[in-house]
């Protein structure tokens, strides 16, 4: 389950002046899903498109199971942004077409071609024109065009983003069931979509690497207990004053709320229990909690 | 091969959907219907009009069948051009454009491939709409005027058609390498009409040309052979059609992995 699928080394990705992918690397592992994390415009889809082949890195190197810069499209399958088709192929046409550019048999590509459109719920559609389709079921046509071909590695950009929730909804548990099968690289902005499915994140800031962890790692290393408290007066003075505590770790105020970040809760919790009473703070609420990965995200995103 | 079969059925399944399998030779059956009918009723026409005064007498000479038949080649040479380039430009471009190039490409389909099976195509509709159209206009030609020689009507409409083959293969290259559909055409149209008009300009220099080819081919109907260097341009037709070709797929794959 370690084994390295691609390797990713330095890559750059220059558009004239502009710097899309700036010295980025890492690995994405044997049937793992891996979350491409970023906010709009760090340069995900740049770095898809050059797994994908589509796009020549400027410098750096793309291993693919071992083998250096060679042809590696048929080993990948890619699900564009905003897929298009041709409008005039029904579904099932244009799965069989694509199956058959990826070299299997007409008889192969039309067993595939049932298969997925079994798997992706688009079974009642298949003899229907691609021109009449909605956003949904173009994302999830475009999902079983890039599994055609068993690739070893399927990318998937901004699979959900688009989407409306029941949309989404499906499309993560599709993924869920793809996940059993290969390996996944899906490219969000939201966070909270992969959590749901992914066991790896890398998060880009402006074309960089930012981080990269297994979701359960970045919840150990970030995730930490914190305490909020809301109060009926300004206590921002009071609470920035709270960082004398040893285990306190970090406070954001604002006005009447602040948020305590702490590294051991038990000595936290009563240390500051004891400054509210002995300063008579007029505290309304006060609350123990963990710090989401939004915030970890944000914190990343933001730095 | 394989693989090259499926992208050259696709571009004819597209095309039987979409009509141009139908509307192209059509327009092409048309012009050349038209030309030997408007010769013959020409003098009806006139005097239908109306617009000549009383008792003027004009003496209209009917034309030879070759002479006709020149003549429709003088159609294809305007319209038919503009029906080929404005039916062809998008025929790369459009794929780029709309972004199902991106499915297409990322599957392990060889640029190659990809650009002849569209080649092959093109070249295919354009000589079967060409010579459906001049089949069409020899038959009326043969019923209304008079007789040409099907052996002299080959051999002219071959010549004529490769510098169809030519202009569309120019329309191929610049579909792509540019992105919008007008300038694809633009500048299909202005390979046509500006190396028609530097080669009848400069004609000491440019016997080279392909579009001297139109000139050997109305020659050949006319005077039953070619006009000089006649081998020298058809030449130069050929190799540039392959230069351009190979020059699409290169460019083609070079500008796909590089943008």
């Amino acid at each position: 389950m370690t084994e390295t699928l691609v390797s990713i080394e330095n890559l750059v990705k220059r558009f004239g002046k502009e710097t899309a992918v700036n010295d980025l690397s890492f690995d994405i592992k044997k049937g793992s899903c891996t979350a491409l994390l970023g906010p709009n415009g760090a340069g995900k889809t740049t770095t898809l498109r050059m797994l994908a082949g589509l796009l020549h890195p400027t410098s750096g190197k793309i291993a693919f199971d071992g083998m250096e810069n060679g042809d590696h499209r048929k080993y990948i399958g890619y699900l564009p942004q905003h897929p298009v088709f041709y409008n005039w192929m029904s579904a099932n046409e244009f799965l069989i077409y694509v199956g058959q550019l990826a070299h299997l048999s007409k008889k192969e590509s039309q067993q595939k071609a049932d298969e997925l459109l079994e798997l992706v719920g688009l079974i009642d559609a298949k003899k229907k024109r691609i021109g009449g389709f909605s956003g949904g079921m173009k994302q999830r046509l475009g999902i079983a065009q890039a599994m055609i071909h068993e690739p070893k590695l399927v990318m998937l950009d901004e699979p959900v983003s688009a989407l409306d929730p029941v949309g989404r909804r499906e499309v993560i548990e599709m993924m869920r069931e793809l996940k059993k099968k290969t390996t996944i690289l899906f490219s969000t902005h939201v966070l909270h979509d992969a959590e749901e499915v992914c066991d790896d994140i890398v998060i880009i800031r402006k074309g960089e690497l930012a981080l990269s962890d297994t979701l359960s790692g970045l919840r150990k290393k970030h995730q930490h207990d914190v305490i909020i408290i809301e109060a009926e007066t300004d206590i921002t003075t009071w609470a920035k004053g709270l960082t004398a505590i040893d285990s306190v770790h970090e406070v954001s105020v604002e006005r009447t709320n602040a948020t305590i970040v702490v590294s051991r809760l038990e000595p936290a919790r009563n240390a500051i229990l004891q400054d509210i009473l002995t300063k008579n703070i007029p505290v309304s609420t006060f609350k123990i909690g963990q710090s989401s990965l939004e915030d970890v995200f944000m914190k990343v995103v933001k730095a | 091969m394989r693989q090259w079969t499926v992208l050259f059925k696709k571009e004819w399944i597209e095309m039987t959907r979409n009509f141009k399998i139908l509307w192209i030779p059509l327009v092409f059956i048309l012009l050349g219907i038209m030309q030997p009918v408007t010769s013959y009723y020409l003098p009806e026409i006139i005097k239908a009009a109306g617009e000549l005064p009383e008792g003027a007498v004009f003496e209209i000479p009917m034309p030879t069948p070759q002479e006709v038949l020149v003549q429709t080649f003088g159609q294809y040479s305007q319209i038919g051009i503009l029906v080929l380039v404005l039916a062809f430009m998008g025929i790369v471009a459009a794929e780029k454009n709309s972004g199902v190039s991106d499915i297409i490409l990322v599957k392990p389909v060889s640029f190659a491939n990809y650009i002849t099976a569209k080649w092959v195509s093109v070249t295919i509709m354009t000589l079967g709409s060409f010579l459906l159209g001049i089949l069409a206009s020899w038959y009326y030609t043969g019923v209304l005027i008079g007789d040409v020689e099907f052996g002299e009507l080959l051999k002219g409409s071959l010549v004529y058609g490769t510098w169809l083959v030519f202009l569309v293969t120019v329309t191929l290259l610049l579909s792509s390498l540019f992105k919008s559909n007008i300038f694809v055409a633009g500048m299909s149209l202005l390979v046509a009409i500006g190396l028609s008009a530097l080669t009848s300009l400069l004609s000491k220099w440019m016997t080279w040309s392909p579009a001297r080819l139109s000139t050997h081919a109305s020659s050949l109907l006319l005077t039953g052979s070619p006009d000089k260097q006649f081998a020298l341009s058809l030449t130069v037709s050929l190799l540039l059609i392959l230069l351009l070709l190979v020059s699409s797929i290169y460019l083609f794959a070079k500008k796909e992995r590089a943008a």
